[in-house]
């Protein structure tokens, strides 16, 4: 086998294999419902399961629950997000609002969002506004403690350097302040992008707010006739988080592309397989404790790993990890 | 915020909460509710960190496993827990197993996932080591790889607590006869609004001190990580 095939045979194997799983695990469901393992009133199988979902993507039902979703993801997502933001940044830049603020905002992190439903639900009802306020509220105190942190985590040797420069408010903000607090804002906003998702439809699911989790909610109320319907939209949900996270994480190698650990994390990609040589020298202390203990080498190469050991002549070959 | 003599409906005065709380959680009928809600909670957290720690594990070792399953566990990490409570009702029924396999189920993601993570974020020159030295199996895991993958594994194990935590009041409020979070609902429609803000409050204060003493535990577990660490001047 050539470089090249072993390379392509390592990019493509992983892909194989996952489509090797997704085929076995709908098949499985599948055998399981038509040998009557599961009983078809409590779960659907697969394929009165993708039918169903086909069905709701031909209405406009489908897509209008999915619209009024994202509805209140994204603007209980860009209120919770941009207070956070504004909020965070000031907070941190003075450390006496700093320590005197941080107990607070943990204090509200802790507090399980689902605590804050039943208050949003008599204060706005089942409507828009209910939900998107209850994302803004899950988002923004993980978030802003994230924002605080990145920050002050700006490197003294930049933050000194910017005031010999003179460089102050907006300026010192854009240039110096946001370059270094930016993968701990990406880290913060990546965990909110899911939690904002959760949040929404807990708020549609149990509050009543129209999008997904409602029609999850009536397909269950409505009887066993409907469940392929319910099934069909739990799965729309698990996509929808699937794509969302997915979409930020693209936006984040985009927007981050200049910063260390984007720049190395796309090394690793384009790097197929392992091409550095390393060579472990091992010594243990206190050889003898278990069998087999004595100095060795191992050498990880390129393509597999060799382990030898001093004094022994004991060579394994094992595959690269 | 509140006034001791707040006449709005919705936010009734704190006096009359506080005199909520002490009548109906610490020594009235709601104790229960208290109860079988930490019952659940503490079954559910325990059997999702057991999962999510042993398959994460696993599922180091087991290089094709891992390759051919990671897009669906990422699929069921993202997936919102809360939209199975229908189907977990379908399955399992009102009751006990269905609440705590619902904990159990959605809260060992993080964890699983934290673990793989961790684990495989060992330097390779250890796991090298280790095998030089001729490390047995389950040595090199329980004093190679579980040591050096604990910090995120702690991480994992703090968000599943907090998935944890929704997924209990979500189970209870959505189809239960017990437990706070049915508490609260019931309180909410029958226009109690003291007894459901002290359903909330008790809810708030579960979530604290959970949080508390996990950061207790963790820095008792960790403490050799944030001693190392500090030694390096790198603060946390």
């Amino acid at each position: 086998m050539t470089v090249t095939r072993f390379a392509l045979w390592y990019a493509l194997r992983p892909w194989l294999l996952r489509l090797g799983v997704l085929a076995a695990a709908l098949g499985l469901w599948q055998g399981l419902s038509a040998a009557g393992v599961i009983r078809s009133d409590e779960f659907p199988s697969m394929t009165q399961t993708a039918s169903a979902l086909w069905d709701q993507a031909k209405t406009a039902t489908l897509w209008t629950a999915i619209g009024q979703t994202l509805q209140g993801w994204a603007i209980g997502l860009a209120i919770g997000a941009a207070a956070a933001l504004v909020i965070g940044t000031l907070i941190a830049l003075n450390s006496f609002a700093y320590n005197s603020v941080i107990g607070v905002i943990e204090f509200f992190k802790a507090i399980p969002v689902i605590a804050i439903l039943p208050i949003g639900l008599v204060l706005w009802g089942a409507t828009l506004t209910m939900k998107f306020a209850l994302v803004a509220f899950a988002v923004f105190w993980p978030l802003a403690i994230q924002v605080c942190y990145g920050v002050r985590s700006v490197d003294p040797v930049v933050r000194d350097t910017a005031s010999v420069l003179r460089l102050r408010g907006p300026r010192k903000f854009a240039l110096v302040i946001m370059p270094s607090a930016a993968p701990f804002i990406a880290t913060g906003l990546r965990v909110a992008v899911a939690v904002a998702l959760i949040v929404d439809i807990i708020a549609e699911l149990i509050g009543g707010g129209s999008g997904v989790g409602e029609r999850i909610l009536l397909a269950e109320n409505a009887g066993p006739s409907v469940y392929p319907i319910m099934y069909a939209y739990i799965v729309v949900a698990g996509v929808l988080g699937v794509l969302l996270a997915g979409a930020f994480t693209l936006a984040e190698r985009y927007v981050l592309r200049w910063h260390e650990s984007q720049r190395s994390a796309a090394g690793e990609r384009l790097k197929t397989y392992p091409e550095r040589t390393e060579v472990t020298l091992a010594v243990s202390l206190s050889a003898g404790c278990w069998p087999g203990a004595h100095p060795g080498v191992a050498v990880r190469g390129a393509f597999g790993r060799v382990v030898g050991v001093v004094g022994r002549l004991e060579i394994a070959v094992l595959p690269a990890a | 915020m509140w006034s001791a003599g707040s006449k709005s409906l919705y936010f009734p005065p704190l006096e009359s909460i506080v005199k909520a709380l002490w009548t109906q959680w610490v020594t009235g009928p709601a104790r229960a509710e208290f109860a079988s809600s930490l019952e659940h909670l503490a079954v559910g957290y325990a059997i999702a960190a057991a999962l999510g720690i042993g398959f994460g594990a696993a599922l180091w070792s087991l290089r094709y496993a891992r390759e051919a399953t990671s897009p669906y566990l990422y699929f069921l990490y993202v997936l919102p827990a809360p939209v199975l409570v229908p189907a977990a009702l379908t399955l399992f029924g009102i009751g006990f197993t269905m609440k705590v396999v619902l904990i159990a189920f959605a809260a060992m993601w993080p964890t699983l996932l934290n673990t793989l993570d961790g684990m495989r974020g060992v330097d390779a020159v250890k796991l090298d080591t280790s095998k030089v030295l001729g490390l047995p199996r389950w040595r090199n895991l329980l004093q190679v790889v579980l040591p050096a993958a604990g910090p995120q594994i702690v991480a994992g194990l703090r968000n599943s607590l907090q998935v944890a935590i929704i997924l209990m009041v979500v189970s209870e409020w959505e189809a239960s006869t017990d437990g706070i979070g049915y508490y609260i609902v019931n309180a909410q429609q029958s226009f109690d609004y003291v007894g459901m803000w002290s359903g909330i409050i008790v809810l708030a204060i579960i979530g604290i001190v959970a949080n508390l003493l996990f950061v207790v535990a963790e820095n008792r577990a960790l403490h050799w990580y944030y001693g190392a660490r500090a030694v390096e001047g790198v603060s946390r």
